[in-house]
């Protein structure tokens, strides 16, 4: 079953929602992406969505027009997203965990390709040493153990590899996006 | 006493597994790698499929519950459930609220709620509220209840730290939450519900009685 909804309930920009059930709908799994994107895993994403639309849809006027709509979903995810970082694990309320949230087409498969595209990017710039044991654990999907013993070091070893290679690739992403 | 190293790679641990990660208290350095790799797991094989279908129907279902109001009492409008300052105090209940108008300090059981710009505020007459007893008050932007234990008055908002509805008292020493059956004692602690997680305790407004007057500082 698709999740895209039948063709009678595509909307398109220019139009307005005239009930909830539409709008969330028509909006979910855009929302659920870009959360998913920004906290790497299921059930994080899914809390976060569920108080979004439980935050968002009761305070929104029907009808209201599509932009409106997606702008006010994406500013509460924006705001969603901080109070995750900081009560989790005390994040400032800074702005570079935030970008990129804005009003778009749901399920935009250009959304999705960039996201791959750029992490591969990230990856080849990276120092072999560091770039190999990331390779290993993102890409084929390594535990730490046998990532040690692929690359005979310790375990630590590799943890204290794994660790400096993202905050070099940290570095790498932020001369890219200042 | 854990190192950086050791909790990102926890966080990694589960990040790959697509499992929850672990809460903890991150520093700059951490954060940046936790964000290094969030950019990084998208280069994984086969694009995040999306909202697993259960999920959005569950979800599409309490949204109806919530928005067409079937647990709602006959005659309670939504609006008047939030409340004129529901929204707010639901945030600052949960320490949401960063502006000048409201400063939350946790203390150990009993999170107290002390606006910056506020003042005492008189709220009921000591002669008027009985032993164990809890009595409404609303100051036009905070609501709460006055509470008198022996001689002694202490003052909880009157807004669910779940999402903001009006709590009512039901006797005998409860206050309960007509959206979602939470239930709170006098002095907030969370009695029962049936949440997926355990609503925060009710905030205190700081009290004092003058003249027989029950003061609450608030705006």
């Amino acid at each position: 079953m698709s999740l895209r909804a039948n063709r009678a309930l595509e909307v398109l920009e220019g139009m307005t929602y005239g009930d909830w059930e539409t709008l969330y709908r028509d909006n979910v799994v855009a929302v659920y992406r870009r959360l998913h994107a920004r906290v790497g895993n299921r059930p994080d994403a899914e809390d976060l969505t569920t108080d979004v639309f439980l935050r968002a849809l009761p305070r929104l006027r029907l009808p209201t027009s599509v932009r409106a709509a997606r702008a006010y979903l994406m500013a509460t995810a924006k705001t969603v997203l901080a109070e995750h970082w900081r009560t989790s694990y005390s994040a400032p309320p800074a702005a570079e965990f935030l970008d990129g949230l804005d009003v778009g087409p749901p399920d935009d498969p250009a959304d999705v390709h960039r996201g791959e595209e750029r992490a591969r990017a990230l990856l080849a710039r990276l120092p072999d040493n560091f770039r190999r044991v990331l390779e290993l654990r993102f890409l084929r999907g390594y535990s730490a153990a046998e990532a040690a013993a692929e690359l005979g070091l310790s375990v630590s070893h590799v943890r204290v590899l794994q660790y400096r290679a993202l905050r070099r690739a940290a570095t790498l992403a932020e001369e890219d996006e200042p | 006493m854990t190192s950086p190293e050791s909790r990102i790679g926890r966080y990694l641990d589960d990040l790959l597994r697509n499992a929850r990660p672990r809460r903890f208290k991150a520093r700059r350095e951490e954060l940046e790698a936790m964000q290094a790799a969030l950019r990084i797991l998208p280069a994984r094989a086969g694009a995040e499929p999306g909202p697993d279908p259960a999920f959005v129907d569950r979800l599409g279902r309490r949204l109806r519950v919530d928005l067409e109001g079937e647990t709602v009492s006959a005659g309670l409008s939504r609006r008047r459930l939030l409340g004129s300052a529901g929204a707010l105090a639901a945030a600052a209940a949960a320490g949401a609220v960063t502006d000048n108008l409201l400063i939350t300090r946790e203390v150990q059981q009993s999170p107290e709620l002390v606006p910056a710009s506020g003042s005492w505020i008189p709220v009921a007459r000591t002669s008027s509220i009985r032993d164990g007893e809890a009595v409404p008050f609303n100051t036009g932007s905070m609501e709460g209840f006055v509470v008198r234990t022996g001689d002694r008055y202490h003052a909880v908002s009157a807004v669910c730290t779940h999402q903001g509805c009006i709590l009512q008292a039901a006797g005998q020493g409860r206050l309960s939450c007509p959206c979602h059956r939470t239930t709170f004692s006098l002095d907030g602690a969370v009695v029962v519900h049936q949440l997926p997680q355990t609503p925060p305790p009710l905030p205190h407004f700081r009290t004092r009685v003058t003249g027989g007057v029950v003061e609450v500082f608030a705006v």
